[in-house]
């Protein structure tokens, strides 16, 4: 059972991360590297903030607003200093990686004493015993929830239909006389802002901030994102960004059933590579996307 | 109809992946039996694992059962598979050993956080009796898999149980866990160094910004360096790419580099003693491998006595004499001087004899890695 | 009245392959216009529709609407008053996003993207009379994804989509070239119908001599960034597609070809 948990526990905690890659990945066409440092930084600013005595509930939104802020940084050197995708992201990472430490003040922060939204007086009173196995999942569960509800509701408004165009047919939105670099970096700080969150939630649960955690953050939202929308997208009644979440989850199942069979950890990567690649190839239908040759 | 036939195919594209992770797992299982110090055959493990499901119960009454520990360590690294091995030792000279009465899982995370929990779970999962973590990140994530579990953790290689929060302030257990620390003896070795050199004034550190047991090893030195008339000058680098420039800038300013546990730095010591080498400057070493390798000398711990140890401890809780959160952490007291004859002769150094009388391992030659 | 006056306009400047499209180009025309231009290939049709748009930079020269100077304004601030249709039918709609979604994306330009719902719910019928006037039965699918409609179809709603909201002008760049015969003539009447109802100021890019001597009120015929012919009103009118025949077979004999 208690694998189960724990699969549940990594893949709704990675699947707001995923949210956020399922932005910048699905929707803006970004493949965006910068989420290995936001992940990181959601953690330290939670670490630090709880360290501060900052009431744990509050680290959510906090964190989230540094991702934001991370992202529209990444957009602003992609679209404004006219630097490639993939390069702004690669910028950006390296340069979370001192900002990260610089927040956190050193490496590793444990903050296993402290209150946390998993543990806290307030919970332990109010929650009867014969739930505490569920109590995280059930937590993590609500959150990614709001998540997702937040998210499909964004995407419903104007701004949000804004979103989808860009990734589309960027061409289409200049048509609208709409500045097309401003509606990516929008997408980029939401999807970072998830990412962070994400950060802030592993965080928590786990205890502590480590600065290696954020090392492959974005090749996981990527597997967990294709697979969810390749293995679920099409079922008309499962939306796309419960597809990416449940998409997680598979993933992080697919990695505890290597490491129950035995699989050393070395060749983890080697798995999650060739994971990915069968699932692209054997599904390998081509998205329609309008590539701008104006 | 369509979407019917879209989904298996997506079926048929998950299978097809875990056949391929499954054939994957088994290569990897025969392969790391020759390449690993750890005798661990995989399938083995995992037959004994579910076996020891029904064994474990039985376990407690029966005292002498067999028992499954899982080893999670969170690099691949000299020090650390030392450990490894002498865990294994210290347990078996308690009586349980490997292949009679006690079954290993060992997974290594490579330095990966979200892997390192992942493996905690997976051990939860098969119900071992004990987690032994090495190095500090893992150790935190088997504490947090463990909190609301009675698995005790035993860990070692934690240079700082008390910052890790691991253990409180007076050294007692924040919970079912508790192992040993490989706190640097940090006042015998610039003691040592300062026999060695006695006019140095300068000595070098260097150590990756991303590993906390260099920082506080880092202040330790700051702190007791002048009692022994040195300054010490630090070089934070961010990954081993950096390192021969750093060193390279480093050599210029200092009389003699010693070296932390720092896992980045000690991957990388080769390139470090080899430009230093090039200068004639000493380089001193945390611990017998890296004196083996080309260090002049180290008043160093021996891994393989703390895993051994930590090992000890292990089969305390696994007989059950004493629960892991009765035990406060222990550290190893005595130092013990290891040196290289090869570097001295090649730096025009005589080893005095104070030390090398003491000396727990003289080496004549400088080994390649 | 959209004036372009004293264009210059080079590609790869500075380099061997230096080429002058536009040199000292000037073109005004009146409110209401209907104007359509032919040319062959590198005539600077297009190019000519991209510095109206901003779509690419003028080396000298300016742009006015209205006596406005928008020579530099963003692309995307001018596409405020112009509507504009691409050859390539896919660029004037979202594939993945449904006739509905993108019906309302349209409806929305000019106002500000918040966070509002996308969208109005009491407009759903305004849209779907509009999609009917096309008669391509459009009006049944509204939450069909666009990407799987015909290229026809796609191109009937870009035309209804860029045309929606208020504008001054209407661009159309060979945007029935993609298109069957029987599809581009739908088209074509389409057009003409929504310029003449709306009263748009159009400039037509057109390889379809018939269609350009047909429709629109003032022809141009470009060539090596010049305007050979330009014939508006009853002279317009009394074109006939031999004599820009004639003239093309003349440029070409000029050319070696």
């Amino acid at each position: 059972m208690s694998i189960v948990i724990g699969v549940l526990e990594e893949g709704l905690i990675y699947g707001i991360m995923a949210l956020g890659l399922y932005i910048t990945y699905r929707i803006l066409d970004f493949p965006d590297l910068s989420v290995d440092g936001t992940f990181p930084m959601g953690a330290a600013v939670t670490a630090m903030l709880i360290l501060k005595g900052v009431h744990p509930a509050a680290t959510l939104f906090l964190s989230f607003g540094a991702g934001v802020l991370a992202g529209c940084i990444t957009g602003i050197i992609h679209v404004k200093f006219k630097v490639r995708d993939l390069l702004s992201g690669i910028i950006m990472m390296t340069a979370l990686y001192s900002v990260n430490l610089r927040i956190a003040g050193k490496s590793n922060v444990p903050i296993f004493s402290k209150e946390t939204i998993f543990e806290n007086a307030f919970l332990q009173e109010r929650v009867p015993a014969s739930l505490q196995p569920w109590l995280i999942t059930i937590i993590l569960l609500v959150i990614v929830i709001v998540c997702k509800v937040l998210l499909d509701l964004y995407l419903k408004t104007r701004s949000g239909y804004l979103l989808r165009a860009v990734g589309d047919n960027e061409v289409l939105v200049t048509s609208l006389a709409k500045d097309k670099g401003m509606v990516k970096i929008i997408g980029l700080a939401l999807s970072n802002g998830f990412v962070a969150l994400s950060g802030c939630v592993y965080c928590q649960q786990k205890g502590f901030f480590e600065i290696s955690t954020g090392t492959g953050t974005m090749v996981m939202g990527l597997a967990s994102v294709i697979i969810g929308t390749k293995l679920f997208g099409r079922l008309g009644w499962v939306k796309t960004t419960t597809a990416v979440i449940l998409g997680t989850i598979v993933y992080k199942a697919c990695v505890s059933i290597a490491i129950a069979f035995g699989l050393a950890a070395s060749d983890l990567k080697l798995i999650t590579a060739a994971l990915f690649l069968v699932i692209l190839v054997l599904s390998n239908r081509k998205e329609r996307k309008v590539k701008v040759h104006a | 109809m369509m979407m019917k036939k879209m989904m298996s195919r997506e079926m048929k594209t998950v299978m097809a992946a875990a056949m391929a992770a499954m054939v994957l797992a088994g290569c990897s299982g025969s392969s790391g039996e020759s390449t690993t110090a750890a005798p661990a055959d995989t399938t083995a493990a995992i037959e004994a694992a579910s076996a020891g499901e029904e064994a474990g119960e039985t376990a407690g009454e029966a005292g002498d059962a067999s028992y499954v520990i899982g080893i999670g360590q969170f690099a691949e690294h000299g020090s650390l598979d030392n450990c490894r091995t002498g865990f294994l030792q210290g347990l078996a000279e308690e009586g349980i050993s490997e292949g009679t009465n006690l079954t290993i899982l060992y997974e290594n995370a490579q330095t990966d956080g979200g892997t390192a929990s992942q493996i905690m779970d997976n051990f939860l999962a098969k119900d071992v009796d004990l987690i032994c973590a090495i190095a500090t990140p893992i150790a935190q994530s088997a504490y947090s898999a463990t909190k609301n579990t009675d698995v005790p953790v035993i860990y070692t290689a934690v240079t700082d149980p008390v910052l890790a929060e691991l253990a409180s302030g007076d050294g007692t257990p924040v919970g079912e866990i508790t192992g040993t620390s490989d706190k640097l003896p940090v006042e015998s070795q610039l003691e040592m160094i300062r026999t060695l050199l006695p006019d140095a004034k300068t000595i070098g550190i260097m150590y990756s910004t991303s590993e906390i047991n260099s920082e506080s090893a880092i202040a330790e030195y700051k702190a007791a360096a002048p009692a022994y008339g040195f300054e010490i000058v630090e070089s934070g680098v961010s990954s081993a790419a950096d390192i021969p420039l750093a060193a390279d800038s480093l050599l210029e300013k200092v009389d003699c580099i010693n070296n932390l546990t720092d896992n980045t730095v000690v991957s990388s010591l080769p390139v470090i003693l080899d430009k230093a080498a090039k200068k004639s400057i000493p380089v001193f070493g945390s611990e017998v491998e890296q004196v083996k390798i080309g260090c002049l000398a180290s008043m160093g711990l021996d891994y393989i006595s703390l895993g051994e140890q930590t090992g000890k401890m292990a089969a305390q809780v696994l007989k059950g004499e004493k629960k892991a959160s009765e035990m406060n952490f222990e550290v190893i007291e005595q130092a013990s001087f290891y040196g290289n004859n090869q570097v001295a002769a090649n730096l025009g150094i005589t080893i005095p004899a104070e030390l090398a009388d003491n000396a727990a391992a003289l080496f004549d030659e400088i080994t390649a890695e | 009245m959209l004036e372009l006056n004293h264009i210059h306009k080079y590609y790869n400047a500075g380099t061997v392959n230096e080429m002058c499209l536009f040199e000292d180009f000037s073109l005004a025309i009146e409110d209401g216009q209907f104007v359509s231009v032919v040319g062959s290939n590198g005539s600077g049709k297009t190019s000519m529709l991209n510095l109206i748009c901003g779509s690419i930079p003028l080396d000298a020269g300016s742009i006015r609407i209205g006596g406005k100077d928008i020579t530099s304004m963003p692309e995307y601030k001018r596409q405020r008053r112009i509507g504009r249709v691409y050859q390539n039918p896919a660029m004037g709609t979202c594939p993945s996003m449904t006739i509905l979604e993108n019906m309302s994306l349209a409806d929305n330009k000019g106002k500000p993207f918040n966070l509002r719902l996308g969208t109005n719910r009491q407009r759903i019928d305004g849209y779907r009379e509009q999609l009917r006037s096309l008669g391509l039965g459009l009006e049944d699918k509204m939450n069909v994804k666009v990407g799987v409609l015909s290229g026809g179809q796609r191109q009937a709603m870009a035309l209804l989509m860029s045309t929606m909201t208020p504008i001054e002008f209407l661009i159309l760049d060979e945007h029935t070239a993609a298109l069957d015969p029987k599809t581009a003539e739908i088209i074509m009447e389409l057009t003409d119908q929504i310029v003449r109802e709306k009263h748009l100021t159009t400039i037509m890019v057109t390889h379809n001599l018939r269609y350009a001597v047909e429709y629109g009120d003032r022809l141009l015929m470009m060539h090596q960034g010049k305007a050979v012919i330009d014939k508006a009103g009853e002279e317009k009118k009394a074109v006939l597609i031999e004599d820009i025949l004639e003239k093309f077979n003349e440029i070409s004999i000029e050319c070696g070809n």
